[in-house]
């Protein structure tokens, strides 16, 4: 049961108080912020406590959004609600921000009170909800498609790309209400692999955890079908087809969504509800279809003058024409880059060398020579040396080999509607040890 | 709007100096007049955003109570936003303004009749958000209404109301029936209505701990598990939460209550997930381990589990404290799964440390290798903390998966080679460790140990260091010249280091008494004359005086044989655990440790334990449980099983110690050869029997041989004791119902009849006279006499055996019932029972042997010098960690503090101090076992409850359960 629950600025601003229970003052928001900046790096910020009081809280679109709570409720079911509840704030203000809140705060009370009944979780899914909420969002910029200075996430070839940008989705649920605005939906794929190569060159561990997640600014739309590849198979012994299967270990669904074709056509139906979530998540471990996608040929050595020596060769094994954007990082320098895009900088307070390469295109090769003083530096310290660790994101790609096969929606919208499918992997951790 | 969002910045930075009042109040003044105005303005578009204008200033924590009255007039409006801001501005204020929160009730009522089903609902739920408590008559009527509302949405909220008015007058609600409609909405035809009532019914159950509110039975639970398919996520976890409350009948109904949960573990909320591994984890306790389904279950559990790994960090981390509970509870579950828990390079310090933990716990032999490999590999990243972490995890490897020392070692080794000073330090103390574990095994690695000596400057590292020399001093050629190294800075050394190097010198000395004489001369004369610390100085008094008088004692007593360290030591006490695995996915699974420890006030806390082990304990009590023909309708939770039963007898070597006979047959001749053997055994007992009886105790030579219990000594120490208490006995004739101090139960019967062929036997324990006594009736209900009577234990927690034969001289003829009492002594070889004051009884006659288990009450344990000092108390008080301590309810129990303290006398349980607060008596009390096992109490007494509390705090946690069940059944007698 959540006592409290208080929205924070990053500077400890209070935005938003709402008290359900009246266990305890307003005084504890103070008492929170204190706590959570006094927080050291190697404790868990999760759950702290004060007196018989525990907060949890997270971190979204830079505030804190804190719940409180006196008895022996559980953490889990109350990061998971503020995490829905950041959601339904950005579905309705349009973006997370001190500036959306500040201007939604009616709003905000109003979701408050309809999420949320004497601490007790009553709903968080925007279709309920948008029976009883009154207020009208207010925006803080009138959205637009082409509006550049917003594109991050697939980098400034987008438009060329035709691509609509990672932000096109980010506008409030009810602007959809006016007959005017744009129906749209967004289909991403998004997948996270996390790698291990040890240090002679053998793959150690491979995961990949991905989500389907559905954007939907549509006013009317009763039934969407998404279809996968047909050989998608779930779990180690099932096979489809012939040829190469798309296979992951386990997959989970939201609740919305209905099974029925999946078994047989690999089907998702379900019913979009206004705003953002995700359809489906699944993992992958081990047993990846394609060789990864990175390969580092590291070389470290110390040489007549005491400096220590790193030669990385890196290799890129993806299909060609497939360019990425890449943050290898790896044990203070003079340096000789493969070519004059790329840059690389020491820090010395964490002991890493920053390689940054803006683009590496799918089966071309880059190399970086590092040469660096380090004092008293014996045999024994190069065991010190490594890990390199790669950042990474690769539009259009997907490590699993899942694809969206269509995207059907009923009935048949009449006005313009466009509708999106965009991929993209991210690395979550690439570690190749030396 | 861009105005007052700018206005709000401002309000900003009032809320930030609140304290600075004369500056808020002159400011105040105008901006309240403004909003005055305008709230009383005719245009509903500005009374909207004047309230809106009230609210922003109210969640700054801007003072704007004075607008009250102004606010509550805006609240009869048709416009529901509007209306909406100002429910919320009362529910803020009402508190503060009692009197004037009244003047919105009209209103209040109206709109609960209003047409519109929101409004209804609306104001049902501001109503039970004003906690002022003359509102709550008037909100009564409404409230009746809205229970059976025609609108799900008004009635789902009319049940939360109730719990809200429940909070503020319990009372009243109970009056007014509220209970039992709310009870009735369980059957509602809307999940969500279900949700809701199930939620509040569950927390007004928590308040009243005795009530039968929610009153779980087959049907109830039926419809929760249809409601739960049909209900929102968040309506799911409130449905599964109270599921994990209900103890199902048997296997069969548990069975398929699991069946119908365990479609929510793929659910894509967590908390959903969570909430249904707990109920799983709570409901397979009755399962049969033997059945299919508890396979099938086991293996659904993994991959849930593993996908709340791919959660956000704080998610993983809360999600990492409820596997590290799962998987000391039930490590098969997650066994296959040991790569999802390496560490990621990214991962936050905190999740590395628990993932850390994780892998340990799952380490076994067969994946032994990947693991140190990982582990290698983190000891040679950059964060200090982890590093170290990881270096202590390869020496608790090396503990707890004995085929992989070598390969520890070696790997502790080679990052010694490394020279990073802190790896070095870290793998030193690990080694140590190791060195407890397997003694005079890895001795070759001290010469790479003792080249980093100079390196080391932590305390730790340095007194695990000098362990190391002292223990080892014999084959270290300079051990003198290192430890005189460390002398010369002695004052400097942390205490911990000073005691150590005290110890370790005089270790060396007593192993080279020539060279070393000088050296430990000095070091006793630092340690005793010139320091400061009484530890120090009384160690080194000890180590003196033993050196000065015998040195041989002192040899035996500083180079004693060490218990060696087991893994065990960091697991998590079995009960606490039990008691967690009932709180997965709350605070408690996070914090490790019960809600009793963090959640305070009213609410009664109730220790919830696993169905299956809470059922163990009162089954064995039933006498039947123990008899030896393999009965198989016994639970296989009480005794291991009959199998088990035969081999630990079997190893008791019943037989003379002359014949080597052939080792015992394996499975299939088990029972036959356990009966032969046992025979064999019980007949040279018999033997013994026709030797001089009485005092001498003529068998205990053989017995001691036979238990292979120490010689001589101990026997002849426990002659004159055991003799009196026989002597005791002959004057008491019966010996049973006399009051002498101590409690002892009533008889029960061990033995059935049926059971035992015609011989029953039922019996008790009992503490007279510093000795600790089984008295008996043996009854002949079999048609024929019964001669040679014998009687054997098996292993046991606390060593019991028969100090003396059983004592029938006659033959017992058919219904004839005797009296026997047979003493007993502590000097048994010991074995962990489960429960830990189960003993397990063989019995011989002339026509069978006849097995039993019984428990005795651990009080009969109890010394007479069990009284500690007061300053001795109150150190080991603080010194056993809170872990070790456990809580307990003595329930109606009628006695005043003194009363309380006199009774426990009786029974050796000595009151040390005594201290009242608050009305609320404590008393500090103290216990020792036979075995030397110090129980310290703390026992709080309130005067007109019936209802005592005792905390006990015990080196040997396991203890605590059964000193308590002596506490119950001493003060109940």
């Amino acid at each position: 049961m959540i006592s409290q629950l208080f929205i924070l600025s990053s500077k400890g601003d209070h935005l938003i108080y709402k008290d359900y229970r009246g266990e305890a003052g307003s005084d504890v928001i103070d008492v929170f912020y204190e706590k959570v900046t006094a927080l050291t790096g190697d404790q868990p910020p999760v759950v702290m406590s004060h007196k018989d009081l525990h907060f949890v809280h997270i971190r979204q679109g830079g505030l804190y959004w804190v719940a409180t709570t006196t008895a022996d409720s559980s953490p889990f079911s109350i990061i998971e609600f503020l995490n829905r509840l950041s959601g339904l704030v950005k579905d309705y203000c349009g973006s997370l921000s001190e500036k959306a809140i500040q201007m939604n705060f009616a709003l905000i009370y109003e979701l408050l009170d309809e999420v949320l009944d004497y601490g007790y979780v009553q709903t968080t899914s925007s279709d309920v909800l948008k029976n009883f909420i009154q207020s009208e969002a207010v925006s803080s910029k009138p959205f637009s498609l082409f509006d550049l200075s917003n594109v991050g996430l697939f980098g400034a070839e987008t438009q060329q790309n035709k691509v609509a940008p990672s932000s096109a989705a980010t506008r409030p649920i009810q602007s959809s209400r006016d007959p005017g605005g744009k129906s749209e939906i967004f289909v991403d794929v998004i997948e996270k692999m996390s790698v291990v190569i040890g240090s002679n060159g053998v793959l150690m561990k491979a995961d990949i955890e991905g989500e389907i997640r559905v954007k939907c600014y549509m006013p009317s739309c009763s039934e969407m079908r998404i279809g996968l590849n047909e050989e998608f198979s779930v779990g180690k012994s099932q096979l489809r087809g012939y040829g190469a299967a798309v296979r992951v270990d386990e997959c989970s669904f939201h609740q919305s969504v209905q099974l029925d074709e999946f078994q047989s056509h690999r089907i998702l139906r379900l019913c979009p509800s206004q705003g953002e979530h995700t359809v489906m998540q699944y993992r992958l471990s081990d047993e990846l279809p394609s060789a990864p996608p990175f390969r580092l040929f590291p070389s470290v050595e110390r040489d007549s003058a005491g400096r220590l020596l790193m030669y990385l060769k890196l290799r890129c094994d993806l299909p060609p024409k497939r360019s990425v954007s890449l943050l290898p990082e790896g044990a203070g320098l003079s340096q000789e880059l493969s070519s004059p895009d790329q840059s690389a900088e020491l820090q010395l307070q964490n002991r890493t060398v920053f390689w940054k390469i803006p683009r590496l295109c799918g089966g071309t090769q880059l190399s970086a020579l590092f040469k660096l003083d380090v004092p008293g530096l014996s045999s024994a310290s190069m065991l010190e040396v490594g890990p390199v660790g790669l950042s990474f994101e690769l539009p259009k790609w997907t490590g699993t080999g899942l694809q969206i096969r269509f995207l059907r929606l009923s009935p048949v919208h009449p006005g313009p509607s466009q509708r999106w499918v965009r991929y993209v992997t991210h690395s979550d951790s690439y570690i190749i040890r030396i | 709007m861009q105005e007052w969002a700018s206005q709000l910045c401002e309000n900003r930075q009032f809320g930030s100096k609140m304290t600075d009042s004369k500056y808020f109040t002159t400011t105040k003044k105008g901006e309240i007049f403004e909003l005055k105005a305008e709230l009383n303005s005719d245009k509903k578009e500005k009374k909207k955003e004047a309230v809106k204008k009230v609210i922003a200033s109210m969640t700054v924590g801007k003072d704007v109570s004075a607008l009250f009255p102004d606010v509550v007039n805006c609240m009869q409006t048709d416009n529901l936003e509007l209306k909406k801001l100002v429910y919320l501005y009362l529910m803020n204020y009402a508190k503060s303004q009692p009197d004037m929160a009244i003047m919105a009730v009209n209103t209040f009522v109206k709109d609960c009749e209003d047409p519109n089903p929101l409004i209804r609902a609306l104001a049902v739920r501001t109503m039970g958000c004003i906690r002022v408590d003359k509102i709550t008559e008037y909100l009564c009527e409404p409230l009746r209404k809205c229970l059976k509302d025609e609108d799900p949405y008004v009635r789902k909220t009319a049940a939360v109301c109730v719990a809200k008015l429940h909070d503020i007058n319990a009372q009243l609600v109970e009056d007014q029936g509220f209970l039992d409609t709310l009870k009735d909405l369980i059957s509602d035809s809307n999940p969500m209505v279900v949700a809701n009532a199930v939620a509040a019914l569950s927390e007004i159950a928590e308040s009243h701990p005795n009530s039968n509110l929610l009153d779980l039975n087959p049907q109830t639970i039926n419809k929760l598990l249809t409601a739960l398919n049909e209900c929102t996520e968040w309506g799911q976890i409130f449905i599964l939460d109270c599921l994990a409350n209900y103890t199902p009948r048997d296997d069969r109904e548990s069975q398929s209550i699991c069946e119908r949960v365990t479609p929510r573990l793929s659910h894509a909320n967590s908390a959903v997930v969570l909430s249904a591994v707990k109920v799983l984890m709570k409901f397979m306790e009755m399962l049969p381990k033997d059945l299919d389904y508890y396979g099938t279950l086991l293996k659904k559990l993994a991959p849930p589990l593993v996908t709340l790994l791919s959660a956000e960090p704080e998610l993983q981390y809360v999600a990492l404290r409820n596997i590290n509970l799962i998987v000391q509870r039930r490590p098969e579950i997650l066994k296959h799964e040991m790569k999802v828990f390496f560490v990621k390079y990214n991962d936050p310090i905190y999740v590395k440390l628990e993932k850390l933990d994780i892998m340990i716990r799952l380490a076994s032999q067969a994946n032994i290798a990947q693991v140190l490999a990982e582990l290698k590999e983190y000891a040679t990243e950059v964060d200090v903390d982890f590093v170290r972490k990881a270096v202590r995890a390869i020496g608790r490897c090396a503990i707890k998966v004995e085929q992989s020392a070598e390969r520890c070692v070696s790997t502790l080794l080679d990052l010694i080679q490394t020279k990073v000073n802190y790896v070095v330090q870290e793998a030193i103390v690990v080694i140590k460790d190791i060195f407890r574990k397997y003694p005079n095994k890895y001795e070759s690695v001290i010469a790479t140990l003792c080249e980093n000596l100079d390196s080391l400057d932590e305390p730790e590292a340095r007194a695990a260091m000098i362990w190391i020399v002292g223990e080892y001093a014999e084959r270290i050629d300079n051990a003198d010249e290192l430890l005189e190294s460390f002398l010369e800075g002695f004052h400097d050394e942390s205490t911990q280091v000073q005691l150590q190097l005290l110890t370790a010198i005089v270790k060396l000395f007593l192993k080279k008494p020539t060279e070393t004489q000088e050296l430990v001369q000095q070091v006793l004369s630092l340690a005793t004359q010139d320091s400061d610390n009484p530890d120090l100085r009384d160690r080194g008094y000890i180590y003196w005086r033993l050196l000065s008088t015998d040195p041989v004692a002192a040899k035996e007593v500083v180079l004693a044989e060490k218990p060696l360290i087991s893994e065990e030591t960091d697991l998590i006490e079995p009960t606490l655990l039990e008691e967690l695995i009932c709180h997965i996915g709350t605070l408690a699974s996070v914090y490790h440790k019960p809600p009793s420890a963090f959640v305070e006030g009213s609410r009664g806390v109730q220790h919830k334990r696993l169905p299956g082990s809470a059922g163990s304990g009162e089954s064995v009590e039933s006498p039947d449980t123990g008899s030896a023909a393999g009965v198989s309708d016994a639970p296989p939770a009480v005794i291991p099983s009959q199998g088990d039963l035969l081999g630990d007898l079997l190893n008791l070597d019943l037989t003379p110690p002359a014949t080597t006979g052939p080792p015992p047959p394996a499975t299939s001749g088990m029972q036959l050869g356990a009966m032969d053997l046992l025979g064999g055994g019980l007949d040279s007992l018999m033997g013994d029997e026709s030797e001089p009886l009485g005092g001498d105790l003529g068998g205990s030579s053989a017995m001691g041989a036979g238990f292979g219990a120490p010689p001589a000594a101990p026997a002849a120490s426990f002659s004159a004791p055991v003799s009196g208490g026989l002597d005791d006995l002959f004057d008491l004739g019966g010996g049973v119902g006399m009051p002498m101090g101590a409690y002892s139960p009533p008889k029960t019967v061990w033995l059935p009849a049926m059971k035992g062929k015609g011989l029953e036997i039922s019996g008790t324990f009992a503490r007279r006279a510093g000795v600790i006594q089984m008295e008996m009736t043996l009854t002949n209900k079999a048609m024929s006499v019964m001669t040679d009577f014998a009687i054997q234990f098996n292993r046991n927690s606390f060593g019991l055996a028969p100090a003396g034969p059983l004592q029938v001289l006659t033959p017992l003829s058919p219904n004839q019932s005797i009296e026997v009492t047979l003493p007993l002594n502590t000097v048994g070889p010991v074995m962990k029972m489960d429960p830990l004051n189960n003993l397990q009884v063989a019995v011989k006659n002339n026509i069978d042997v006849f097995y039993f288990s019984c428990q005795y009450p651990i009080s009969m344990l109890f010394v007479e010098d069990g009284k500690m000092e007061r300053q001795v108390f109150l150190a080991t008080w603080k010194d056993i960690s809170n872990d070790n301590e456990a809580q307990f309810q003595i329930k109606d129990c009628h006695l005043s503090s003194d009363a309380v303290s006199n009774k426990l006398q009786g029974s050796n349980i000595f009151t040390i101090a005594k201290r009242t607060v608050d009305g609320q008596d404590m008393l500090y009390q103290s216990t020792k076992l036979s075995n030397g096992i110090w129980v310290l109490a703390e026992l709080r007494v309130q005067t007109g409850n019936p209802t005592f509390t005792v905390c006990l705090k015990c080196r040997a946690p396991e203890v605590s359960q059964c000193v308590f069940q002596s506490y119950d059944a001493v003060l109940k007698n």
